[in-house]
């Protein structure tokens, strides 16, 4: 299998693999990250409010983004996005939204999902009595959430939420199916066009383990450090 | 006398059970008051009241002659004036000790963080701690911790102090050495209700003994007379099995 391997092709299409296509995939997996876990901390937060008028909204709204497939609401954001766009900003023909703006929208509103249920459980996890001393001590339920549980809460789970960001990276693959180039998609175009399907898989597979695996090791060290003694 | 803590006809129920049934008492301005009972009395639960903390459906708790249950009342601003120590002291784990007695002066009552530094750092010292400003909580004894939890709810000058079971998480090691604080709390005339099974403490600083048993305030005595004849057959056989040791 290997005996004509070729391997100059990888090396030729080097530029291309990172500087368009990783580009494309560490920056979508960073924005979705980041917008991801904030959009996914205010529903946590409304999901544990107690409030009908804003539980029953974000829980229906995660259930529905874990139950319908990830690729299914990439395909259907990309073709749907302009017309609410269009909707929302009362134009005449459906707003013009680029592929790199409709992966970030969906991968953030999907991934946001996921970030609620990490940060639900990281927001339970801090005992009880944490918010009866902020209260005690006369503080407001927004600093008591903001100064006392979020904090504590995030550094519980950022182990977890990173791991989410390792499944995300992974995850960023999919956007195929709408034809955009990212590191998959980079290595698939040079295959297709030089032929050369096994080199060009074999590499990003190995591309995609080593970035993941350092990626869960550096986990593992942040942790260690961010820890809070207790 | 006006009372600074009123309680009457305080009655409260988780769901179907009923946890206090009818409190009466008043702790008045510099008055320290212990609270006693077996487990499950509802001791924690009525000074949780007090501040708030735990609603209640029936009854009438004042502060100051603020309404506590009064949907009216601004709470956090009833709460900044009360302080309380829990029996797992509570610090925030992710601050340093300085950070957790700034904090709340800070973010309630708008001190800077110079005024909340210089505060923090007298009430440390006062508490014997000034050495570990800069450590986190996870990095002291539970003594420690205790008294810096103490620093930390004086540093909002309370008008009043509630302490829930302060010594019933420690070694027995570092119970002297938390009632050493609170007890010069109470010489210098704080009002205080302490919640504690600690009766050597009752008998040296507080002016009356509160005992509950099953929600109810069975007997509100001054200390002495307490100790020296209980008038209730349920505080004589909790004192005896609580002082034959």
């Amino acid at each position: 299998m290997f005996s004509n391997f070729d391997y100059d092709v990888i090396v030729r299409s080097l530029p291309y693999l990172f500087y368009t296509g990783m580009t494309f995939t560490l920056l979508l997996t960073a924005l979705a990250t980041i917008i991801g876990i904030l959009i996914g901390t205010l529903l946590a937060l409304m999901r544990l409010s107690g409030v009908p008028f804003l539980t029953v909204p974000a829980a229906a709204y995660v259930n529905l983004m874990r139950s319908v497939p990830f690729v299914l609401m990439i395909f259907w954001f990309y073709f749907l996005v302009p017309y609410i766009g269009q909707w929302v900003t009362f134009s005449a023909q459906p707003i013009k939204v680029g592929a790199f703006a409709s992966c970030l929208v969906t991968f953030t509103l999907f991934e946001a999902a996921f970030f609620c249920e990490i940060m639900r459980a990281g927001i339970q996890s801090i005992p009880r009595g944490q918010v009866a001393a902020g209260q005690a001590l006369g503080m407001t339920y927004s600093t008591v959430t903001g100064y006392i549980v979020l904090p504590q809460a995030f550094r519980n789970m950022v182990p977890v939420l990173l791991t989410q960001t390792i499944v995300l990276f992974q995850d960023t693959s999919l956007v195929y199916v709408i034809s955009v180039t990212d590191f998959l998609g980079a290595a698939s175009k040079v295959a297709e066009r030089d032929g050369r399907l096994v080199e060009m898989y074999t590499f990003a597979a190995c591309v995609y383990f080593v970035v993941s695996f350092a990626a869960s090791r550096a986990v593992q060290l942040v942790h260690r450090r961010i820890a809070i003694i207790r | 006398m006006s009372a600074m803590i009123d309680i009457a006809g305080l009655c409260k129920w988780y769901g179907p059970t009923q946890v206090l049934n009818d409190c009466t008492t008043a702790v008045a301005s510099g008055e320290v008051v212990v609270v006693c009972g077996p487990s499950g009395s509802g001791k924690s639960t009525l000074i949780k009241c007090v501040n708030g903390l735990e609603p209640f459906q029936k009854g009438h708790i004042a502060v100051d002659g603020i309404s506590v249950g009064d949907p009216k009342t601004n709470l956090p601003k009833l709460r900044a004036r009360i302080g309380m120590v829990f029996q797992h002291f509570e610090l925030f784990p992710h601050l340093s000790v300085m950070r957790n007695l700034t904090l709340p002066q800070i973010k309630v009552l708008r001190r800077n963080a110079e005024e909340a530094q210089q505060k923090g750092m007298r009430l440390l010292e006062r508490v014997g701690l000034s050495g570990h400003a800069g450590k986190f909580p996870g990095e002291l004894s539970g003594g420690q911790q205790q008294r810096v939890a103490i620093a930390r709810a004086l540093a909002m000058d309370p008008i009043a102090m509630l302490f829930d079971e302060p010594t019933s998480a420690l070694d027995p090691e570092m119970i002297q050495e938390v009632l050493d604080v609170m007890v010069g709390l109470a010489k210098e005339g704080m009002t205080m209700i302490v919640v504690t099974h600690e009766m050597g403490f009752a008998r040296k600083v507080a002016h009356r003994v509160v005992f509950m048993d099953k929600g109810e305030i069975v007997e509100d005595a001054p200390t002495t007379e307490f100790f020296g004849r209980p008038r209730s057959e349920r505080a004589q056989l909790f004192l005896s099995k609580i002082l034959q040791h």
